[in-house]
């Protein structure tokens, strides 16, 4: 139930989101109000067609009946916020509208996180975690000013693990089915729930009293009985959401709108990830090869200007040796191991029921973790704002983290958190992002317990304190220091701010790996 | 073991008894002290402040986009350009005294370094680009960090502030989210938060016994506005009773005297030339020419002016001496008392400074509401004058303060929806009522049961007077229906607050005095 504090903490963050109406939006706001009138004035067979606007539809199905149903309430309230040729349409009436559509959808992780703190047995850790949740610079960023709707998108996928959780491991299985009807991204985390859900709720073991402990027969029956259940709930969610299309013929156009396989490896800025730290080094090559003529060799001259231009395109190095998509798949799949490797621990462990199914839960949250970071850390064009689908199922490990987890979440939210300044790059939403960060980073290192009653801030180390700290000269150096300091370096900044919270993000990936599977 | 089963259950129902008064403000620093993390409890505090001003911050200014005169933003910024007293005076001339000239000055001399085009003379008249508005809006936050906030944070830190860790970190956050000087200042725009800074720095160092500081940083506050006059009565009163003290009092006479002509003097050097010069600073600065008030004002005057045409009946220089006798019999009574009790308490028996603080305190909240009230020439933005030291008595009087907040709030509606800063009003006072009000819990003990009855009436009347004013359109014979009501009915309130605080300055702190001299004769 919701009691008089939850309100409070609720109405106080609405505030916020109320007040930070005029600040920056980015083109995703016309994306969203250009699928608003799509999806109210042309028929279903059009929708993955229409192309003139060059925001097209690219997200799977659901969202686009989302999108529908919203624009039955924009008709009511502005009636040119769908009209189809109005693009770049942003008065104050259309920004209330649409700013008003993220602050209410997101109410679904408002509810997930309740439901959450629910499951762990109300605990005030659980409270915490998840408040810390809700009010995260990331969501506020994201959601609040660059405008997205993921508050909305994380609250079903805390659903769907909540779910878990509890034990409900078909409904689990459904929820995801349908969070990736409505955003494709989250196939970042499949692999981790097909074999959650193929190990632990479709493979029935069944135990005879005289066999030696740890082994145990398939129940071939029960098994095929429940991968029937679980298939059809699939199969039926998927043929909602795509039948219609399958009907008009229209899944091929479908696929090469949801997977453009145009883009490059890094984007503009670069994503904290492995490729970041890659691509510096390339750089760093480039600098080095003026002393060492050997090198000077290898350099590849169309690389020269390319990665850190900033367009979307392909991107070359000069002397590292391209990377083609290929390898970044293949690099991914094998970052994944330890994701499974927590997974096949996990279902082999012992204890009573009861406490099985928590660790069990437990196990799959970490490797729906550990999938994420696969994903963000190797994957091809990954977006920083990914980052999200890293930090949200951490997020719910800290309701009663271990000291290795709660240091890696510390360091990884911190860098994570700071990667997304530069989508809020005007000088107007400065002394906001550096607010809002500051505070969740305060409040997080103050607030969060280990299991052993310690604050996230004593269980750091020195060094991974003195990371946390590094991050303040860092927004000194690239934030407040005029353009013109870097002279002819301009790409310096943003290079800088990668590499940095790249660091983190690489230690932590590395720290959760230590922490969840040896 | 039976005995010792039901004290942890005693202790769990003390401490839920204790945190049943608490309002919610002060539950998160419950909080905080409970989760050990008390360290953050300032930084996040000054951290939330900083952000909630920059949001409100973009939104809408006075007169943005409406030429040809547009409103403060531009004002303010056209000083920037020119500073200084002769220049078309008919397009903003400047009528701040000199400390607003020098800190116009100064601000100009930055903008020029950054971008010229800002506050090039005549050539900017009107400028709204993106950058200037976050270079004028930087100005206010950066002088109001720098002045205000250190003066709020270190009185309240003070041993002479007497509460608790909680209650002062509360008092702390809600004097730094204060709604109506936020709108006035980050909205609106203005630069209040400098003169009410130095209000406060001159209670803060009244409470450290610096009385010269004090007087220094009195001046400069009335240097910036010339509406710290409001307090000048009070301040007056308080520093001619400490020079009553036997040995040093005359000696502290004639420092006080040469500290003030020294401060005054040098902030007018630029100008001690010629007396044209001064003549024409005095004129500017008190334009006595404008009538008994302006717009529509929650003062006593525009109120009785809904029955009686007061200004149709009398001439101008008539109604002035009415307003100013009116205005010396309303503040007298404080002042009187403040003077005595501290002149009684300064010849023989201490007056413990936290007493004399709060009497201070007291002091200036009624002398300035008596000019807000009855005083010639009022805006309806100089109820933050009362305000800024009622605020810091929000410990003493938690009902009281948080009330005056709401319908001083409430009064400034007419002139902050002309800024279109509708969310931000609405955002703020419902936050307000939220975080520090009675109403939202009903648990609070501290309350009389009869004031949060009377308060909850108040607060219906002004949600009532809100939705009919967005719903039903006023009768074309009166148009000013809803600015009138408002009016009415702050200008009551006000009153009625202006009563309640002389009515607690002349009797709680008169016990006060008592006891410490009691004390005295005991010893």
């Amino acid at each position: 139930m919701l009691g008089a504090k939850d309100i409070a903490f609720l109405l106080v963050g609405v505030g916020i989101k109320l007040l930070l109406w005029p600040a920056y939006h980015s083109t995703d706001f016309e994306v969203h109000r250009n699928w608003l009138a799509i999806t109210n004035s042309l028929p279903l067979s059009k929708w993955y067609y229409e192309d003139r606007s060059e925001w097209t539809l690219d997200y799977p199905p659901f969202f686009a009946w989302f999108e529908w149903a919203l624009s039955l309430a924009a008709q009511w309230w502005d009636p040119r916020i769908v009209q189809l040729d109005n693009l770049g349409y942003a008065t104050g009436s259309c920004v209330a509208f649409q700013r008003l559509t993220v602050m209410v959808s997101e109410l679904v992780l408002f509810s997930a996180l309740g439901r959450f703190v629910q499951a762990s047995g109300g605990t005030k850790q659980s409270k915490i975690a998840a408040a810390l949740m809700f009010l995260s610079p990331g969501f506020m960023f994201v959601d609040h000013v660059h405008f997205q709707y993921n508050g909305f998108l994380f609250g079903i996928m805390v659903y769907s693990l909540v779910f878990a959780m509890e034990g409900h491991d078909l409904l689990a299985g459904t929820t995801f089915a349908v969070l990736l009807c409505f955003k494709h991204i989250f196939m970042y985390i499949a692999p981790a729930y097909f074999i959650y859900l193929a190990a632990g709720y479709c493979a029935v073991f069944r135990t005879r009293r005289r066999q030696p402990v740890g082994r145990c027969d398939l129940d071939v029956g029960a098994s095929a009985q429940r991968l029937a259940k679980l298939g059809a709930a699939v199969v039926v969610v998927f043929a909602v959401a795509f039948g219609p299309f399958a009907v008009l013929r229209q899944l091929p156009q479908l696929a090469s709108r949801l997977f453009p396989f145009k883009r490059g490896l890094c984007h503009a800025y670069w994503a904290p990830n492995f490729w970041a730290l890659y691509a510096f080094a390339d750089r760093l090559l480039i600098l080095a090869s003026r002393f060492v003529p050997a090198i000077g060799h290898a350099i590849d001259l169309s690389g020269l200007a390319a990665s850190t231009r900033g367009l979307v395109g392909d991107t070359s190095f000069a002397v590292l040796p391209d990377i083609p998509p290929a390898a970044t798949f293949i690099a991914t799949l094998l970052a994944q191991i330890p994701a499974y490797a927590v997974l096949i621990r996990g279902s082999s462990s012992s204890g009573s029921r009861n406490k099985k199914r928590r660790s069990g839960s437990q196990r799959f949250i970490q490797s729906v973790v550990l999938c994420a970071y696969a994903s963000y850390m190797f994957g091809w064009h990954v977006h920083e704002k990914a980052i999200l689908l890293i930090l949200a199922p951490l997020g719910l490990l800290t309701a009663a983290p271990t000291q290795g987890t709660l240091r890696m979440f510390a360091v990884l939210s911190t860098a994570g958190y700071y990667s997304l300044f530069p989508l809020l790059f005007g000088s107007q939403e400065l002394p906001i992002k550096a607010a809002v960060l500051l505070i969740w980073v305060l409040c997080s290192l103050a607030l969060l317990k280990s299991d052993r009653g310690l604050s996230a801030w004593h269980c750091l180390l020195r060094a991974e304190r003195l990371y946390v700290l590094g991050h303040i000269p860092l927004f000194i150096a690239t934030e407040l220091l005029p353009s013109c300091a870097f002279g002819r370096l301009q790409f310096l900044p943003l290079a800088l701010v990668s590499v940095y919270t790249a660091l983190g993000v690489t230690y932590s990936w590395l720290g959760l790996i230590h922490e969840f599977v040896l | 073991m039976a005995p010792s089963s039901p004290q942890p259950q005693a202790r769990q129902a003390a401490s839920a008894s204790r945190r049943a008064g608490v309002i919610p403000v002060e539950r998160w620093f419950w909080f905080l002290a409970e989760e050990n993390a008390q360290g953050i409890a300032l930084p996040v505090t000054l951290l939330f402040a900083l952000l909630v001003r920059w949001c409100v911050a973009l939104h809408g200014y006075s007169g943005q986009g409406s030429p040809p005169l547009y409103g403060d933003y531009e004002a303010q910024r056209h000083w920037m350009e020119l500073t200084w007293y002769f220049y078309d005076l008919s397009y903003w001339g400047l009528d701040y005294p000199p400390l607003t000239a020098f800190q116009s000055w100064a601000c100009g001399w930055v903008a020029h370094l950054i971008n010229p085009s800002w506050v090039a003379l005549d050539r900017s008249r009107g400028i709204e680009t993106h950058t200037s508005k976050l270079f004028m809006r930087s100005t206010v936050l950066v002088l109001e960090a720098l002045i205000y906030v250190p003066a709020v944070v270190l009185l309240f830190q003070s041993r002479q502030i007497q509460a608790n860790w909680i209650v002062k970190q509360a008092a702390i956050f809600s004097v730094l989210l204060q709604p109506c000087l936020i709108l006035i200042d980050h909205g609106h725009f203005q630069y209040n938060a400098v003169m009410l800074g130095f209000l406060v720095w001159t209670v803060y160092f009244a409470a450290r016994e610096q009385y010269l500081v004090m007087a220094a940083c009195f001046c400069c506050s009335l240097m910036f506005k010339q509406m710290a006059l409001y307090f000048a009565p009070a301040v007056f009163a308080f520093l001619l009773a400490k020079c009553f003290r036997s040995p040093y009092g005359v000696r502290l006479f004639v420092q006080l005297g040469l500290v003030v002509i020294v401060t005054f003097g040098v902030m007018l050097l630029p100008w001690m030339g010629s007396s044209a010069q001064l003549q024409q600073i005095l004129f500017r600065v008190f334009p006595v020419a404008r009538g008994l008030y302006e717009d529509k004002v929650a003062n006593v005057w525009c109120a009785v002016n809904v029955a009686v045409k007061l200004r149709s009946m009398f001439a101008a220089p008539v109604l002035l001496r009415l307003a100013a006798a009116a205005t010396s019999v309303a503040f007298a009574p404080s002042c009187i008392h403040l003077f005595l009790a501290v002149k009684r308490a300064a010849s023989g028996q201490a007056l413990v400074a936290a007493d004399a603080v709060k009497l201070l305190c007291y002091a200036l909240v009624n002398c300035s509401l008596a000019f807000f009230l009855f005083s010639f020439q009022v805006h309806e933005k100089s109820i933050l004058l009362p305000l800024a030291p009622a605020l810091l008595l929000i410990h003493e009087e938690p009902w009281a303060v948080n009330w005056f907040v709401q319908v001083a709030l409430f009064s400034m509606y007419p002139l902050l929806f002309k800024d279109g800063l509708q969310i931000p009003y609405w955002v703020m006072a419902v936050g307000w009522s939220m975080l520090r009000s009675c109403p939202a819990c009903p648990a609070d003990k501290r309350t009389p049961l009869a004031v949060l009855n009377a308060q909850w009436v108040s607060t219906l009347v002004m949600v009532a007077i809100h939705v009919a004013n967005m719903y039903v359109p006023p009768p074309p014979s009166l148009p000013d229906l809803y600015v009138v009501l408002n009016v009415v009915f702050s200008c009551t309130m006000f009153v009625l607050f202006f009563a309640y605080f002389n009515y607690r300055q002349l009797t709680l702190s008169l016990v006060r005095v008592r006891t410490t001299r009691s004390k005295k004769k005991d010893n």
